[in-house]
């Protein structure tokens, strides 16, 4: 008994998973879910019922409300702006239009707001803000009419993406995402310090292979690593799940990117930990936190502001919502903002890796 | 044929902090020899190799291999493409089968020897498509050298080669190194098996505490420390103690056994008709000439038990 204390105390890697895992976790989900402040959303609003260079008095009023609220961070669209081209360039998820003769039609009692989210059912922020839009909606019929219905306003509901996905067609790119991290990162290491366990490391520093070499090869070995993990998880999406979003050009970039960003930060924790154990703890005290605040199973909306300005220093934060984009939403312009964002941390830590890894005894 | 230097040291340091690992050590090894660093475990050897093989930076003191000096980027270039190398402790890629794993290494230096032929060489062909984790520990370290021979280098450098290896596969290995002496390898061996360097070397430095404490072949080294041939009378008691104290002074009764000292030619036939003229008891007689370990034990005043002191 006494011995097994003693062996489980000194072991990196029990310590980890018993005690830090734990603590992690509870920390991690416990700031997750434990959010007091109201959410606050991105909301773009594009007021068209213009009246002499002016907005309309009503459509004015409704913004203010919305405004009101707290809850909506509104963003005003100009009114000429072509809408379409402007979802896109701006990766916007939730946008409410006010259409031309927004006013006449409230005086004829047949006006109408649309709301373009994604499908409420695969976000829960677009259902939110869709019962903030009603109720504003509802406030502001009350307002106008002083009295109960008949409505003058209602609310469109338009979906932002073309097809018809569900839940699943959301989790599947946060999934690949989530997948380019752990292989990588993982892998990374753990090639490293077995190698280093078992001499393979001091045999090649013997040899003329440089250490930049080999840093390179080991990214290029999870580089495919992450091309079968992907390839995988796509192909039991289609058959068992007939999941619609699959790859296109810009997320096979972003997904050469995450492949080549995660095997880098991979290679310099193995710089610090040499043995097995401590790798293995080391990886995980890294991806774990990466995994739940970087928006591959919650959305980053749900998490308090801390949390979200946390997870906008992570990789993957910016490799899921490329994703998204480019699998998704089609927002070509935002999936390879993120893109080249992933790519630079990814270039970042490769050099630095090659940098600070030591190829020669010390 | 002159001797030419391939490895030069002089005055090498190395200190790892407080603790100073090799200390100020110079010597010559020359193309073609078996050249043996021996010493106990903490005596330096390893540093002295890795340095040698630019694993290692030098504290002071300089060290070139085959005209390069280790402490500069470009001569460490040249001599990772002309040397091979068995780390100690070294194991290579478990899933890889013999033949993958060579090949592997061959991929490092773009040039070297056609890998058919080092099975050959190691006799590993009946398992050449066998995985690493499944040869036994000796077939593994011929593997290991096979690896260390990849580029057909002109030193290799083999550290502690038959550590925790049975005497059946120590003797293999001792045959593998004798091949390569007939190659006309340099050959960069360490360990802390007397006997080891005694039977392969041409030259040996004995490295105790980070210094050399002897430089030489192995018959000069026994000749100068090892001490005198000595006849054993196994069993022999007390009597023919008392026969052979009265010619031989020098002789000593150790738990049973008479041993007595062999000078000169004539010592020898003189004691055993001593013996035998008087019809004297004992087992055996036994002729026990001097070895590297008396060496050893002359210059230190301890043992190497199992690579440590005692």
């Amino acid at each position: 008994m006494g011995g097994a204390l003693r062996v489980w105390f000194r072991s990196k890697h029990t310590l980890f998973w018993a005690i830090a895992f734990p603590i992690l976790l509870m920390l991690l989900f416990g700031a997750i879910f434990s959010v007091n402040e109201a959410p606050s959303f991105s909301f773009y609003v594009q007021n068209q019922d213009i009246i002499n260079g002016e907005p309309s008095q009503f459509s004015a009023m409704f913004v203010g409300m919305l405004n009101e609220t707290g809850v909506l961070k509104v963003k005003m669209v100009d009114a000429n702006v072509d809408i379409a081209k402007y979802i896109d360039d701006e990766g916007v998820e939730l946008l409410l239009l006010i259409p031309e003769g927004f006013q006449q039609s409230c005086i004829t009692q047949n006006a109408s707001v649309v709301l373009k989210t994604v499908p409420p059912e695969v976000d829960t922020s677009a259902a939110t803000v869709r019962g903030v839009v009603e109720q504003i909606v509802e406030i502001f019929n009350t307002a106008a009419t002083g009295e109960q219905p008949p409505q003058i306003v209602t609310v469109q509901q338009e979906s932002l993406v073309s097809e018809n996905y569900r839940f699943i067609d959301f989790f599947v790119p946060g999934l690949i995402g989530m997948s380019l991290m752990t292989t990588g990162i993982f892998g990374a290491i753990g090639w490293n310090t077995r190698n280093r366990e078992l001499g393979i490391l001091k045999k090649l520093a013997t040899t003329p292979l440089s250490k930049f070499e080999w840093i390179i090869g080991v990214v290029l070995f999870e580089m495919v690593m992450c091309a079968v993990s992907t390839a995988v998880i796509l192909t039991v999406g289609v058959l068992i799940f007939n999941i619609r979003v699959l790859p296109n050009i810009y997320s096979v970039i972003l997904i050469a990117a995450g492949a080549i960003t995660f095997p880098g930060i991979g290679m310099v924790i193995a710089r610090f930990v040499k043995e097995t154990d401590s790798a293995d703890a080391a990886a995980n005290a890294v991806a774990f936190p990466m995994m739940f605040l970087s928006g591959s199973f919650f959305p980053l909306e749900m998490m308090p502001e801390f949390l979200r300005e946390i997870a906008k220093v992570l990789p993957l934060t910016y490799l899921n919502n490329g994703l998204r984009d480019s699998m998704v939403y089609g927002n070509v312009s935002s999936a390879l903002y993120n893109t080249a964002i992933v790519l630079v941390i990814g270039l970042v830590f490769i050099i630095l890796g090659s940098l600070i890894t030591s190829w020669r005894e010390e | 044929m002159s001797k030419e230097a391939v490895i030069q040291v002089e005055s090498l340091v190395k200190k790892y902090k407080d603790v100073t690992a090799v200390d100020g050590v110079s010597f010559t090894v020359n193309r073609g020899e078996v050249f043996s660093f021996v010493g106990p475990n903490g005596a330096g050897k390893t540093t002295t190799v890795e340095i040698l093989v630019c694993l290692r930076d030098v504290t002071a003191g300089t060290a070139k291999v085959l005209g390069f000096d280790v402490a500069s980027r470009k001569g460490q270039q040249q001599i990772r493409k002309r040397v091979g190398v068995l780390p100690q402790d070294f194991n290579t890629f478990d899933l890889l089968t013999v033949k993958e794993n060579l090949n592997y290494y061959k991929k490092m230096y773009g040039k070297g020897m056609d890998i058919n032929e080092l099975i050959r060489l190691v006799d590993l062909e009946d398992k050449a498509k066998t995985l690493y984790k499944n040869l036994s520990g000796g077939l593994k370290k011929r593997l290991a050298i096979a690896i260390a021979l990849v580029n057909d280098p002109e030193v290799v450098f083999l550290d502690e080669p038959t550590t925790g290896l049975d005497p059946k596969a120590r003797r293999d290995v001792w045959d593998l190194i004798e091949g390569l002496r007939d190659q006309q390898k340099t050959v960069f061996l360490t360990t802390h098996y007397m006997d080891e360097a005694e039977v392969l070397s041409d030259r040996v430095v004995i490295i105790s505490y980070g210094k050399i404490i002897a430089d030489g072949t192995p018959s000069e080294l026994i000749s100068q420390y090892g001490g005198k041939t000595t006849l054993i009378v196994e069993e022999g008691g007390t009597e023919a103690y008392n026969l052979l104290q009265k010619k031989f002074p020098n002789s000593k009764l150790e738990n049973g056994d008479v041993l007595v000292p062999i000078n000169g030619k004539s010592d020898l036939p003189e004691a055993v008709m001593t013996l035998n003229g008087n019809k004297a008891k004992y087992a055996e007689l036994i002729v026990r000439r001097p070895n590297l370990e008396d060496v050893f034990l002359k210059l230190t005043g301890k043992k190497i038990v199992d690579g440590e002191l005692s």
